[in-house]
């Protein structure tokens, strides 16, 4: 799996430019004999015949976009004026490098600095929409050789190993559960299984709306990382999840109430093999899930997760072990026959 | 241009926060020492490196080219459970860049370090209407505790680490600008130089400790005992939403001279000559007031020494990336030899 991380994280991919992750994921799953297809909304999904059949559809899904931002407007002194796409916080963004994608132009986020800021703004982080991003460019013209109104930027690509046993960069949300899918294709599998690699999952879940749709899965395996609150002095009670704790099971969040059966299943599963896992202890945080639980028929749907501090930033940390915790519980459930 | 940009390179690569600049002393001696400059070098108690090139005539005056060699970061106060770090500020630093944010932490090794950002789930109601403080963001080293005390503890700097980055023109990304930039440009200015043709002796000062008093200047200068002094610091160029009274600094128009009670009047006017004469770009700013650089310092040294300020203008300041035209940069450095050379 960490053979894929590194390559994944450090590609431009926010929601709507899925083509180079999409590209560089095919490349590695095409010799796998598996069946693959792109769809409109640029999703990639992916079949691969396992050694049996079973009466029930069972999708593995991630999401291939990350969070970014994108260009509102340029000013005539060739300042860059623009806004995040999907959630990010105000005061990650303020001095970070960002990078636009296709054009590969650097920029700096700059905002006004402390001492032009009044006794009331100081302190105080301003929205991104009254940051801007500085390209080094003079002029609007100058701006508009390289990027324009519509281009988009990610934070710079930065994987690196971190503390004990962990790792940083952006992107990990969810670059990580594609890699975590990608090594379970180029595995031998117990049953014929669906895979999916999403679009635009941080600006409203898009890619999986069409995806429920058009597969109609019965069971539906959601892999993402969620935010862990396990910060300094923080108590366990506000955590929702602690890196090192293992996967995330979790019960209820913002967008779905989990099949309980699944979650049993799960439990049971995890116990069963020895993989370390933890519920999910406050309701917070929504993903995929919820598009598969509500569109068509509905489907029974779990989210496994991996922990993760600082999440939707340049800096999502997380640890080596629970990433293989949540690949070992997704290819362990994978042998069930349902 | 090349020659400033490897000198930037290597200066900037140095740990050295405000206090702990002889972090910096063992590469940078050796680096400066590589390029052949200097007749003498030496380091103060102070936190100042210094360098000296004679000219070789008896009682040539001594003139002094300060910038300061410390930067802006943090201390630890705490080594906490969970490996987590509680800091200090050295310098100031504004909080609302820090969440998330890479740092280096000089323990006994270099360990990296990523502030902590609060999860959305804890978000209050009116999050973003309440002030930040920077003593409240603490550091992740994603460390066991134990493991971390053997390498931290209460007192160990810690700093942003310097990528430089391209950026559109001639324009760099960094961090530690102010205010190693100005110290790499002094010394491509006396690259420039043929010390051998010059009538004056030239001092370089790397001084220690600006961003918290200005102690380095003060004492080096007073060690060196200059007849003249050129300051080289960073100063804000103007970017949206500033006051109409900055927009006298661009970035891109050469380096900032300034006139101000804090420097000396007939040698600025002077050193405007020399860069009208030898059609060196520059811009002019005043300060009425303090100068916020080591200015005021260097000429209240022994009996007075005139003093010149310059400065490179600089965008996000105090950042871990500011943002300067590498064009101002050596423009500065050009400016700085052709004064020298007219003395």
């Amino acid at each position: 799996m960490l053979k894929y991380l590194k390559k994944y994280c450090d590609i431009l991919g926010p929601s709507g430019m899925e083509d180079e992750i999409r590209n560089a994921i095919i490349e590695d799953i095409k010799d796998s004999g598996c069946e693959y297809e792109t769809d409109p909304m640029g999703n990639l999904t992916v079949f691969k015949k396992g050694k049996k059949r079973r009466d029930k559809k069972v999708l593995f899904s991630a999401h291939m976009d990350e969070v970014g931002f994108m260009v509102k407007y340029i000013d005539d002194d060739g300042y860059v004026h623009f806004n995040s796409i999907g959630g990010v916080d105000r005061r990650v963004v303020s001095g970070r490098r960002i990078v636009f994608c296709e054009s590969n132009t650097y920029g700096v986020v700059a905002s006004k600095a402390v001492h032009m800021q009044t006794a009331e703004e100081r302190g105080k982080c301003e929205p991104i929409n009254e940051m801007h991003i500085d390209i080094g460019a003079r002029s609007r013209a100058e701006a508009n050789e390289h990027i324009m109104i519509g281009d988009c930027a990610t934070f710079v690509p930065n994987y690196t190993e971190f503390g004990e046993g962990l790792i940083r960069s952006k992107a990990l949300d969810d670059r990580f559960g594609c890699a975590v899918l990608v090594n379970m294709i180029n595995s031998d599998l117990e049953y014929d299984t669906y895979f999916t690699f999403n679009t635009c999952e941080e600006v409203g879940c898009n890619g999986a709306k069409e995806v429920a749709h058009r597969l109609r899965p019965d069971i539906v395996f959601v892999l993402e990382a969620t935010t862990a609150g396990d910060t300094l002095g923080m108590p366990k009670s506000k955590r929702a999840c602690a890196i090192g704790e293992g996967a995330v099971l979790s019960i209820v969040d913002r967008s779905t109430i989990y099949d309980k059966e699944l979650l049993e299943t799960a439990v049971e599963t995890a116990n069963e093999k020895g993989i370390k896992w933890q519920y999910k202890n406050v309701v917070a945080g929504g993903n995929e899930a919820g598009e598969y639980q509500r569109t068509a028929s509905g489907a029974s749907v779990l989210a496994i997760s991996a922990p993760a501090r600082y999440i939707h930033s340049e800096s999502n940390v997380l640890s080596i072990n629970d990433m293989q915790s949540v690949a070992d519980l997704a290819s362990a459930l994978n042998e069930r026959s349902f | 241009m090349e020659k400033l940009y490897d000198i930037v390179e290597n200066f900037t690569s140095y740990p050295g926060v405000a206090g702990f600049e002889y972090m910096a002393f063992d590469d940078l001696t050796k680096y400066v020492k590589s390029l052949d400059i200097f007749d003498e070098i030496g380091t103060t108690p102070v936190g100042s490196f210094y360098g000296i090139m004679r000219c070789g005539k008896k009682n040539a005056p001594l003139i002094l080219c300060d910038a300061h060699i410390d930067t802006i970061g943090f201390v630890v106060t705490e080594v906490c459970e969970g490996g987590f770090l509680k800091i200090a500020n050295v310098g100031g630093i504004a909080a609302k860049i820090l969440p998330a944010s890479e740092v280096n932490i000089y323990g006994k090794e270099t360990i990296k370090g990523v502030f902590a950002s609060k999860p959305p789930h804890l978000h209050d109601a009116n999050e973003y209407d309440q002030r930040m403080n920077v003593v409240d963001q603490y550091i992740d080293t994603g460390l066991p505790l134990e493991k971390l005390k053997t390498l931290v503890r209460v007192g160990t700097p810690v700093g942003f680490p310097c990528k430089l980055q391209k950026l559109l023109g001639d324009n760099l990304a960094g961090a530690g600008f102010d205010d190693r930039l100005c110290g790499a440009a002094i010394v491509r200015a006396l690259m420039y130089l043929d010390k051998k043709s010059l009538n004056v002796d030239v001092a370089f000062q790397f001084s220690g400790t600006e961003e918290t008093g200005y102690k380095g200047a003060m004492t080096t200068a007073y060690r060196l005992n200059p007849d003249k002094a050129i300051v080289i610091d960073v100063t804000h160029a103007f970017v949206p939403g500033a006051p109409k009274a900055r927009e006298g600094v661009k970035a891109g128009l050469g380096g900032d001279i300034c006139l101000s009670p804090h420097t000396h009047r007939a040698f600025t006017k002077f050193a405007i000559d020399v860069a009208e004469k030898e059609g060196i770009p520059y811009q002019l700013s005043s300060a009425p007031g303090a100068t916020g650089t080591n200015s005021n310092a260097v000429q209240t040294t022994r009996n007075g020494v005139p003093t010149l300020l310059v400065s490179i203008p600089l965008k996000n300041m105090h950042t871990m990336s500011e943002l300067v035209d590498m064009k101002d940069a050596l423009d500065t450095a050009r400016f700085v030899a052709a004064v020298i050379k007219a003395l």
